[in-house]
């Protein structure tokens, strides 16, 4: 059993002594009631294992949605030192690179739309592409990929698919720089080809919500968020073309650990020197992939917009369909963080982890600068998704990042077992009114409410520790799902 | 001995696999993954009926390595070809590669609702290990 020390009530330390191999003490965010849960499977092995690799500096982190990943727990936060021997790792980015959520605000109210609810779901079910092996309707040939690879939403932007403001409120603006597609194999480029503006399946989704608690009016204006307002949430990633880029890598490691002499305790942590050859032809393409998925909630957030047309026969400019902010939560990245009083590159892996920079941070939009960035936090379809922002203690403890959501607590089997002869869609609808429509044949059954943690002491925890603020409360009012 | 048994996993799907020869464990595992695409449920969208010859040619210091090759590129057929194959007979298989034969059928993913989509198969902790009633190793997939 993992050897857990109470720093205070909302941070618990894993001695560095806990294991021979750990070159830092891992570091925990929960509650006292998230312990059990997270005491359950393997994520504290996890997080004492990431500790391990060459180059982390000051803690391996796990946020307090943290559960059992594979290699990396999912929750995990590591930053390394590219001076200091550091490495990259995939399996510490995930397979499903640059998995996030992005957020629209319109000028509806959920009483507008209340009549228009079911139409509404079911031509967002119907538009949408979702599921297993989904193809969209936007193909692209091998050079127009080159294109999403290098440029990202602002690929779409140009293609017509969303306007330039988009980009302002997109983490990277939607374009992580030095993206190289020669890096990226011919497999990883033929599933990209079939799969832009596809949502994909699991836990991906396309919520509709409205706006039910305000905590911070101030944050709340300048983001134009109000009570009762009607918000999109996307929820997707890098689908195929991440998955074989990640794949592909995490096989060209396993044999870097012998080229540069590098123990991890689980091989899914292979990894390399982030100024290896190995290491920067993965970060080159693994911005590839970044890039794609952000193209990708771009053609989707498309798509809706002209659903939302179609349903309310308006223009989606006169709806005020405008996007709030996009965030990735599985990524790597290059980013200037405090170390011990001097400023440092330091390359910080976010595995199930959102980014959460503090007010005034140079990367943040204009008119956000005052608040700080945007944190969307995705529930599940039955529980409340948030708007958080992120704070300066963020930036000097967690290198700018906070949690990333709900955290599964039961695994899938359990789940579907849990919901056998259970109609989960009708249960939503009898109980909350929520309309829910799903490719998959089970994806209700494992997505179930009672899978995953308490979503509401998860936020409770990182707004408590100061790691990030709590601006709103959205109620979910219709879902589609993969 | 079952040949496959899905495991508890929080956050993805594991199998646990069993067989009296390496051979048989490399079958097993691809029957196992396969299990959990489909649920172990019928596919509606059945067309024809397909065989494929896999050959890996790779020098590998574990079978492990190998057996990750030979369920990632089981399943990028099924996603490229949509082909959703039910037998396997691994031919030959040592420290150099894996030959295998392979049966199965064309369905239509765009019509079907199938039980999980597999993103990956990961080297977690995996380790085949070898007992007096023959081998076994437990995978986790990325779903």
């Amino acid at each position: 059993m993992c050897r857990l020390e109470k720093i205070d009530n909302y941070r618990w330390q894993i001695p560095q002594s806990y294991k021979s191999e750990m070159n830092v003490p891992g570091l925990i965010y929960a509650s006292q009631s998230l312990i059990p849960p997270i005491l359950k499977d393997k994520a504290l092995e996890q997080v004492a294992n990431v500790a391990s690799l060459p180059g982390i500096v000051r803690y391996s982190l796990a946020m307090p949605d943290i559960h059992w990943g594979y290699g990396f727990p999912i929750g995990g936060v590591a930053a390394t030192d590219p001076e200091n021997k550091g490495v990259i790792s995939p399996g510490g980015v995930g397979y499903d690179i640059n998995c996030g959520v992005r957020l629209m605000r319109s000028e509806l109210t959920a009483q507008d739309i209340k009549p228009s609810m079911e139409n509404l779901v079911n031509s967002l079910f119907k538009t949408i592409p979702c599921g297993i092996g989904s193809k969209g309707d936007i193909k692209v040939s091998d050079k127009e990929e080159e294109k999403i690879f290098l440029k990202g939403a602002g690929w779409a932007v140009k293609e017509g698919y969303g306007i330039k403001e988009d980009l302002d409120y997109t983490e990277d603006r939607g374009c992580m720089e030095d993206a190289d597609p020669s890096k990226v194999s011919d497999r990883a480029y033929e599933r990209g080809r079939k799969q832009s503006g596809t949502l994909g399946s699991g836990n991906h989704f396309l919520e509709v919500q409205a706006v039910e608690e305000i905590y911070d009016e101030k944050s709340a204006n300048i983001l134009g968020l109000f009570k009762g307002q009607v918000t999109v949430m996307i929820h997707s990633g890098s689908r195929g073309l991440g998955y074989q880029v990640c794949d592909d890598y995490v096989k060209s490691m396993m044999y870097c650990l012998n080229k540069y002499h590098i123990n991890v305790p689980d091989r899914q942590l292979a990894c390399t020197p982030i100024e290896s050859p190995e290491g920067k032809a993965y970060l080159s393409a693994m911005r590839c992939a970044a890039n794609y998925a952000w193209a990708n909630r771009q053609c989707l957030m498309h798509l809706t917009r002209l659903v939302f047309e179609k349903v309310f026969e308006k223009s989606w400019e006169h709806l005020g369909l405008h996007l709030v902010y996009d965030v990735a939560h599985n990524i790597a990245k290059m980013e200037r963080h405090n170390l011990d009083g001097k400023e440092k590159l330091l390359c910080v892996h976010r595995k199930g982890a959102t980014r959460a920079f503090p007010p005034r941070h140079q990367d943040l939009p204009e008119n956000y600068k005052e608040i700080g960035q945007p944190v969307i936090i995705p529930g599940d379809m039955g529980s409340y998704s948030y708007v958080l922002t992120g704070t300066q203690l963020a930036m000097d403890d967690t290198f700018g990042s906070t949690c990333h959501g709900a955290g599964r607590s039961l695994s899938r089997s359990a789940a579907i077992k849990q919901c056998s002869g259970r109609r989960i869609d009708r249960e939503l609808f009898d109980k909350s009114g929520i309309i829910v429509r799903a490719k998959g044949r089970s994806t209700l059954a494992e997505e179930a409410p009672e899978a995953y943690k308490d979503i509401e002491e998860v936020v409770e925890v990182v707004h408590k520790a100061g790691i990030s603020k709590k601006v709103a409360r959205m109620k979910p009012l219709g879902v589609i799902k993969g | 001995m079952k040949p496959y048994e899905i495991i508890e996993h929080t956050a993805d799907v594991g199998l646990k696999v069993s067989a009296k020869t390496l051979k048989e464990l490399f079958e097993n595992a691809a029957k196992g993954m396969f299990g959990i695409i489909t649920g172990e449920d019928r596919v509606k969208s059945l067309q024809f009926k397909v065989k494929r010859d896999i050959r890996i040619k790779k020098e590998v210091e574990g079978l492990e390595e190998l057996l990750v090759d030979w369920l990632t590129e089981l399943l990028y057929i099924f996603n490229k070809e949509e082909i959703l194959f039910d037998n396997f007979r691994v031919v030959e298989l040592d420290s150099s590669g894996i030959t295998g034969e392979l049966q199965g059928n064309r369905i239509d993913l765009s019509q079907e609702t199938l039980q999980t989509e597999i993103k990956a198969v990961t080297f977690h902790n995996l380790k085949i290990e070898e007992d007096k009633s023959g081998f076994s190793c437990k995978i986790i997939f990325d779903v």
